[in-house]
């Protein structure tokens, strides 16, 4: 089958540390926490222990019109905001969005929990008609598991593939693999791909009641959560979304857009058993097989963004598998330390963010990395920020139900 | 309910709920303002609550081909009618 060479064209992300490049940056440089106060949904908040939370605390100057808002729940807020800009960024022409060769490859991990919640409550309150005309007509539209990538469709005009996957924490960085695939084996030409989830104390609850949140930094929210470090205790779970546009070399260079990097591999596969626990050989498979679609060495790989979630048997199985893999060479960051865990965002985010440092020649450290956990010490930590250029980098993201993925992206000279 | 309360009734619901400002009395809402079967059914429940009762499903029904605010005008002045009768029947 003929393959074709992927670039990213354009990147954007709303993540708890910014909103785009520049702030974005600066909150990696100076090692500025985007982890607040749990917010009272006057719900179930009061019953979760962590009190902490990823938090997009600053306004986004929307502009959409009612013809787009009335399909969209607060997750396509994000993710049309950010494919907006991607879009804006890559400047396809416009004949070329609505053509059929850009297809669009989205996710969250369950649609917009915001809406869903009022329909249920409706669904078991619902005691005469009036009530039940509460569920309004376009409530599934709103919080369906593909609303992000067809609210994002509809705004733009675009006709080409959806892809829509809703695996947990890898979402994303499946949106951005089979975005890739799409593009190497000419399904289409360019791709928009990324993730999205909107604030949601449902998803605190169950990691809460899996006893995986963090809960000792509940007065220090902006001190958690801790990869990688001795003092870590679980995660943070966070709101944001992110998008990259893939296009075809060939395709970007003739029409002398700006390319930020180029998507060299991609390797996703399944622990086939155990859905929570995390899985050494399966990860390990993973990476080896990312290499090996990438088609370079472990010793090509000058930077690791570690999934790195800051639960403690996760970190300890990364660190021996990304160490069996890739030795002690590679700089090692886990992204998450400045903002918790944007679940179906963080494989964008978290490529979005490698993608800037790429750009910018540094390396942020691992925030709160002070006493390494003995147990995660076989790999190369970043703990203070490195002026170094980085070439290839391979972006690590696992997923409850035993998915893996590794992405490889690599700067073009 | 006259026929200029109803439009004035009508207008003003277009504007609050579906941001359609002064529209003409025969322009197609969809094609003008993208109005489509979402936005319909969600005027229908407006007309409900302004006439203070319930639509049958065969009533609604018949609004799905309306296109125009003139039209909107004439089903929800038949609705008023038909309600008016019944309660006179009662």
């Amino acid at each position: 089958m003929p393959q074709r060479r992927v670039v990213i064209t354009a990147a954007s992300a709303i993540s708890p540390i910014g909103h785009g490049r520049k702030p974005i940056v600066e909150s990696l440089v100076n090692g500025k926490s985007g982890v607040a106060a749990l917010r009272e949904d006057h719900l179930i908040s009061r019953f979760i222990h962590s009190r902490v939370y990823g938090t997009v605390g600053y306004p986004i100057a929307y502009d959409f019109s009612r013809q787009y808002r009335k399909t969209m729940g607060p997750v396509s807020y994000y993710a049309c905001q950010v494919a907006r800009e991607v879009l804006e960024q890559a400047g396809l022409p416009p004949d070329f969005v609505t053509g059929g060769r850009l297809g669009i490859a989205f996710g969250s991990i369950h649609g917009s929990p915001t809406v869903q919640r009022d329909i249920y409550r409706i669904f078991f309150e619902a005691k005469d008609k009036a009530t039940f005309q509460g569920i309004g007509a376009v409530d599934y539209l709103k919080s369906m598991v593909h609303t992000t990538a067809v609210n994002i469709s509809k705004m733009f005009g675009i006709t080409g593939r959806i892809i829509s996957s809703g695996t947990a924490c890898t979402t994303a960085s499946q949106s951005i693999g089979f975005g890739y695939e799409a593009v190497k084996y000419g399904l289409q030409d360019a791709m928009i791909c990324g993730g999205a989830d909107e604030y949601d104390t449902i998803t605190v609850a169950v990691f809460d009641n899996l006893l995986a949140c963090s809960t000792a930094f509940n007065d220090r929210p902006g001190e958690t959560p801790r990869p990688f470090d001795r003092a870590r205790d679980g995660l943070v779970v966070a709101e944001g979304a992110g998008a990259v546009m893939l296009e075809e070399y060939e395709f970007a260079r003739k029409r002398g857009a700006t390319i930020l990097a180029e998507v060299i591999g991609f390797a996703c596969n399944s622990n086939g058993g155990d859905l929570i626990l995390p899985n050494l050989d399966g990860i390990t498979k993973t990476l080896r097989l990312g290499l090996e679609n990438a088609q370079i060495n472990a010793s090509d790989v000058d930077l690791v963004s570690a999934h790195a979630t800051a639960t403690k048997m996760g970190d300890i199985i990364e660190a021996q598998a990304t160490g069996r893999v890739f030795g002690t060479q590679p700089r090692v960051v886990a992204l998450k330390s400045y903002m918790g865990h944007t679940m179906a965002a963080c494989g964008a985010v978290e490529t979005v963010l490698t993608i800037y440092m790429m750009q910018e020649g540094f390396i942020a450290p691992t925030l709160h990395l002070e006493e390494i956990d003995e147990r995660c010490a076989m790999i190369r930590h970043v703990q203070k920020l490195e002026e170094i250029p980085v070439k290839t980098a391979a972006i690590q993201n696992f997923a409850f139900g035993g998915v893996n993925t590794c992405l490889m992206i690599r700067k073009l000279t | 309910m006259t026929r200029q309360e109803i439009e004035k009734e009508i207008r003003a619901v277009l504007l609050r709920e579906f941001e359609v400002e002064n529209p003409e009395p025969d322009v197609n809402l969809r094609e003008a303002y993208g109005f489509d079967s979402i936005d319909a059914i969600e005027l229908l429940l407006e007309i409900e609550r302004f006439l203070g009762t319930e639509l049958t499903q065969a009533e609604k029904k018949k609004a799905m081909d309306i296109r125009t605010l003139n039209q909107i005008i004439d089903y929800v002045e038949m609705l008023a009618h038909h309600r008016k009768n019944e309660a006179e029947k009662a």
